[in-house]
């Protein structure tokens, strides 16, 4: 019990910490007055000072950074974001966020989804035969795999799939069908997930052939269990520890995958989003996303640990 | 983003086939290392090699057309402005491979100095760099990447040093992890009783020590810096300036260039899939040799 106590403070902590730090750099290196007005804020003419004035009333800006701060993350707990500073303040950025996380939070569930679908049988099949031609197939193939980037990857699948074969559409309809949707956004996972299987893949296999080494690999051979019983039951348990842990890991790559992703085949998610608040220095919007999207990845490292105590009891106390 | 390096093969622990793993770095290596070396002689003297100029509309002669195929007059055919894509891939390994390289040479040198120091040193100033590295870890990289770049400019400087600042952590961490290693081993503790200087303990008996797993770290760093780039690119985050590898892809990706001219976005796919591969592949075999693991003790 001590331990999830204590990992708890700590996310909480490194919460608090990551958001001040983007607040505080978003507040310092940018200049929110300028963001909020545009270039009215260099006007000098009485009405000009006049509105300045009220704009730095209204968003607090003669307040210290500490205190701006503090309101913010209050704000931030109740839900509320903050108006945009451009597109006149509407919709404020809260429902902006709701509208398009959960269009990167499916894309991004889906790509996990089919890295471990492909990567646990893939590995389930190499580990048994290491060096036979499969084996060493699959690790030239994961190599080739990781270095080709997820952009790069993008383009390759939309080119074949989508323009060329004609299987999946070009881009991306926020009002069509659920099950359109879902086929539109099949391409995109795929992009994000073969490189996350191709590391899966690896860390996987190499963890699965040092454990049918075990003598009680050994031992259940020698009862004559069947090889895919072995394999399941007994090899693959203890083979998930790394894998787990950088399961957790690479959510954040895909995090940063899914954004870059989006802009390719036109999904209106978080990614095209920072892209078109970035474009209009838009920065409670910059500084939401970026807020939001950090959380999500500590909560999620948070609950892959609590996932790696559930399967390795040896750290369970 | 070191994810991507923990899930490399050791086939030596295993029936190694090879007679005397570790000590010998293979035919492989010196393919990528001749890769590497080719692109960055081709890079650094772009504008004196007789290619065409990248920004030349119609190549040199003027007569091109605007998205012809590859020929024998333009080897990766021209884009949409009759621009010479090979020429423009060339020049954009310039901007590209300089990002990857400042980008990790900063990585190390802060990553490097924060982690040994931190290794050495332990106690409270260990658990303050510790807790920095876990903060930095804790944005996705290219978040990070998207902050620094939307709040500063876009010019070369401020992207590379972006993407260093993204190699801090990473490298930090395996700099501190080896330190601690190192300084408990009884040369390290010989040169102590000696009465060295901490300085001298660092720079001589630790530091060639910790540089081995750098050294593989630096290469595999830098192909990640040149694909960070790539993305920043497609946020539109790229160097406002010049082209580089990630911003004619992104120029080829577009819909109608890609039905058209898919030659376009290939050409610096290739290139940038080459590089990045035989960066991984030699960063790779260093980080086998240099395992203890793996190499007889």
């Amino acid at each position: 019990m001590g331990r999830v106590v204590r990992r708890t403070g700590f996310a909480i902590i490194l919460l608090l910490t990551v958001s001040a730090l983007t607040f505080g750099a978003m507040n310092l290196l940018g200049d929110p007055l300028f963001n909020i007005l545009g270039p009215a804020a260099a006007d000098t003419t009485p009405a000009g000072v006049e509105r300045i004035e009220a704009a730095r009333a209204e968003y607090h800006l003669d307040d210290p950074l500490p205190v701006r701060y503090l309101r913010w993350l209050g704000d931030l707990v109740q839900g509320d974001l903050g108006v945009q500073f451009s597109s006149a303040g509407q919709p404020p950025v809260a429902d902006l966020v709701v509208e398009r996380l959960p269009r990167t939070a499916v894309l991004l569930v889906l790509a996990q989804l089919m890295a471990t679908v492909i990567a646990i049988p893939w590995a389930l099949l190499a580990a048994p035969r290491v060096d036979s031609w499969f084996d060493r197939l699959s690790t030239v193939s994961t190599f080739l795999v990781v270095a080709l980037p997820n952009f790069a990857l993008g383009v390759l699948l939309k080119y074949v799939f989508a323009i060329r074969l004609g299987w999946f559409p070009q881009t991306y309809t926020a009002d069509a069908p659920l099950p359109d949707r879902f086929h539109q956004l099949l391409l995109p996972a795929l992009t994000i997930a073969l490189p996350a299987a191709a590391v899966y893949q690896r860390l996987l296999r190499d963890d699965l052939v040092s454990t049918l080494q075990e003598e009680f690999i050994l031992m259940a051979r020698s009862k004559g269990l069947s090889r895919a019983r072995i394999l399941f039951r007994h090899a693959l348990r203890p083979s998930l520890f790394s894998f787990v842990t950088v399961f957790g890991l690479t959510t954040g790559a895909l995090i940063g995958g899914s954004l870059v992703v989006e802009n390719i085949f036109r999904i209106p998610g978080l990614g095209s989003a920072i892209v078109e608040a970035v474009v209009r220095e838009d920065f409670p919007v910059v500084l939401a996303i970026v807020v939001v999207v950090a959380s999500v990845f500590i909560v999620v490292n948070f609950v892959v640990d609590a996932v790696y105590a559930v399967i390795d009891p040896r750290i369970r106390r | 983003m070191t994810s991507t390096d923990t899930g490399t093969v050791t086939v030596t622990e295993v029936g190694a086939s090879t007679p005397d793993p570790g000590t010998r770095l293979g035919r492989l290596f010196w393919v990528s290392v001749a890769w590497i070396v080719i692109v960055t002689v081709a890079a650094a003297l772009a504008p004196w090699l007789p290619i065409d100029d990248p920004d030349a509309i119609g190549g040199d002669s003027g007569l091109d057309t605007a998205l012809t195929a590859p020929s024998w007059n333009a080897w990766f055919g021209t884009d949409t402005l009759a621009r010479d894509v090979f020429a423009r891939t060339v020049h954009g390994a310039r901007v590209s491979l300089v990002v990857g390289l400042v980008a990790i040479v900063l990585g190390l040198a802060v990553g490097g100095t924060l982690g040994i120091l931190a290794g050495y040193v332990r106690g409270a100033f260990d658990r303050v760099v510790t807790f920095l590295f876990v903060v930095l870890l804790s944005f996705p990289s290219l978040v990070l990447a998207i902050l620094i770049t939307s709040l500063l400019d876009r010019g070369l400087v401020t992207i590379a040093v972006t993407l260093g600042v993204l190699g801090i952590a990473p490298v930090g961490r395996v700099a501190r992890s080896a330190t601690i290693q190192y300084a408990e081993r009884d040369f390290v503790r010989a040169a102590r009783m000696i009465g060295s200087s901490h300085r001298r303990i660092i720079v001589r008996e630790l530091l060639p020590n910790v540089a081995a797993p750098m050294g593989s770290l630096a290469l595999l760093g830098m192909a990640l810096a040149i694909v960070a780039e790539g993305g920043l690119a497609f946020l539109g985050l790229s160097v406002s300036e010049g082209s580089t590898w990630g911003k004619l892809i992104l120029d080829g990706s577009q819909t109608q260039t890609l039905t058209d001219a898919p030659w376009v976005a290939f050409a610096p796919i290739a290139m940038l899939f080459m590089t990045v591969l035989a960066l991984n592949l030699a960063g790779d075999r260093l980080r086998r040799l240099g395992d203890v693991r793996t190499s007889a003790i």
